[in-house]
């Protein structure tokens, strides 16, 4: 029964985290082939005035 | 090589005629390099191993790694230098903490600010004109942020609110803050201190609603950075109003070195400027007041806290909790009890715990059992 305490530990220590580093990577993939990074580029490359407190 | 400077810096070659500009491409590699250099002594001086020097050394380490982090994010010299902000590639990328992208030297995006943006972002084609009313209703181009959810998933998988400790600047800001020697709010963990507690009937009853108002960053997430932008208006509702680290980073150097942006400055500006002040004299007495009720990059790390693969962990076979001891409960300045829940979503992961501790028996790391093979815990006590 240690043995299985053990195993069971190992998998939510490791994989777990695994799987939500993967699943990250995947929308990463599909959030530049969907061009979300030229939204991110286009607000960030430019003065945001509302950040900045000037509306 | 040339290229490739002027690729990184986002710049033409005519820009390279201006000695000021020379300048700052220099500083910018001698920033880059005494930062670098400050982190490689640390680590050859195996000052990252948390228990081993004790806590007064590991606050050292931590803020000379903040300071590093910060140095390296917002090197780019040619925006303190001249006023003006990083246009180049490297801004597809976003830095892990609270780093506003209208900061000069900010050579990344940040998180929450783009989360906004992309919200903000509408799909002209599905857009129309309401005909009764008259107004451009704007259809939202991307429900679901995969980029930044992404990202955000892959910082929070490695090591959840661990940002939130050692590279966020505004934590930076507000460590330093704390360290100015005025008398501390310290908020005691159970019921029965705060009513003995010395302090006035306002102080106790802020210091018994503080774990309910902890609940408020998720708000602040929630409303302000997901439903507001994506629902209501295209704006970037939490930079816009809330947002401190904008105000700090981005408006306060911006404006003082441009009269043009300082001339527009109006009650927006003041809004920022005294919810910026409010949480610096906070901060004072407070320790980091907006990562415990505001900041929602710190809520959405939380979220990972219990599943990362850097985690937490108790030795029980070397704790003495049951002779006692709360060493580490005293020392966490976030209010958590490590022992009890080691990985609790308001821990930020700032090692002032396991650097405390007498018995070394809080262990952050990728482990799940010591070298001795006793199991380490990194779930909550029964």
């Amino acid at each position: 029964m240690g043995d299985n305490m053990k195993k069971e530990s190992k998998a939510s220590r490791y994989i777990i985290p695994a799987a939500i580093f993967a699943c990250g990577v995947t929308f990463v993939i599909i959030g530049i082939a969907d061009k979300e990074v030229l939204t991110v580029l286009r607000k960030a490359a430019a003065i945001c005035m509302e950040c900045i407190g000037l509306g | 090589m040339k290229d490739i400077i002027l690729w990184v810096f986002g710049i033409d070659e005519s820009a390279l005629a201006d000695p000021v500009t020379i300048t700052a491409i220099i500083a910018t590699f001698v920033v880059i390099a005494a930062a670098l250099a400050a982190l490689i002594v640390l680590l050859v001086k195996k000052r990252f191993q948390i228990r081993r020097f004790g806590n007064k050394v590991w606050q050292r380490t931590k803020l000379i790694t903040q300071a590093c982090f910060f140095m390296l994010t917002n090197s780019f010299m040619i925006g303190w230098f001249k006023g003006t902000i990083y246009q180049g590639k490297l801004k597809y990328l976003c830095v892990p903490g609270m780093n506003c992208y209208s900061c000069p030297g900010a050579w990344g995006a940040c998180p929450i600010g783009s989360l906004q943006a992309i919200f903000n972002d509408f799909d002209a084609k599905k857009s129309w004109v309401d005909q009764k009313t008259g107004t451009y209703v704007k259809v939202p181009k991307y429900w679901f942020a995969f980029y930044l959810i992404g990202l955000l998933m892959i910082i929070g998988a490695v090591c959840g609110r661990f940002v939130c400790g050692l590279l966020c600047p505004f934590g930076w800001v507000q460590d330093l803050l704390y360290k100015i020697p005025v008398k501390k709010l310290r908020l005691p963990r159970d019921e029965m201190r705060i009513a003995n507690s010395k302090h006035p009937k306002a102080v106790r009853f802020f210091l018994g609603v503080d774990k309910y108002l902890r609940y408020a960053k998720y708000a602040f997430l929630i409303i302000m950075v997901i439903f507001l932008p994506l629902l209501v208006k295209a704006d970037p509702w939490f930079c816009k109003y809330v947002c401190p680290s904008g105000m700090l980073l981005g408006g306060i150097p911006l404006m003082s070195m441009n009269r043009s942006l300082a001339a527009a400055a109006g009650n927006l500006t003041l809004l920022k400027l005294c919810i910026l002040a409010s949480l610096t004299v906070i901060s004072l007495f407070l320790y980091r007041p907006f990562c415990r009720y505001i900041c929602p990059l710190g809520a959405i790390y939380s979220f990972f806290n219990k599943v990362s693969l850097y985690r937490y962990g108790i030795d029980d076979a070397s704790c003495n909790r049951a002779k006692g001891c709360a060493a580490c409960a005293h020392a966490c300045p976030m209010g958590v009890d490590p022992v009890r829940d080691p990985n609790s979503l308001e821990c930020i992961r700032c090692g002032t715990c396991a650097a405390s501790c007498p018995k070394k028996a809080i262990r952050p790391g990728f482990r799940f059992k010591t070298a001795e093979g006793n199991a380490i815990r990194t779930k909550k006590s029964k």
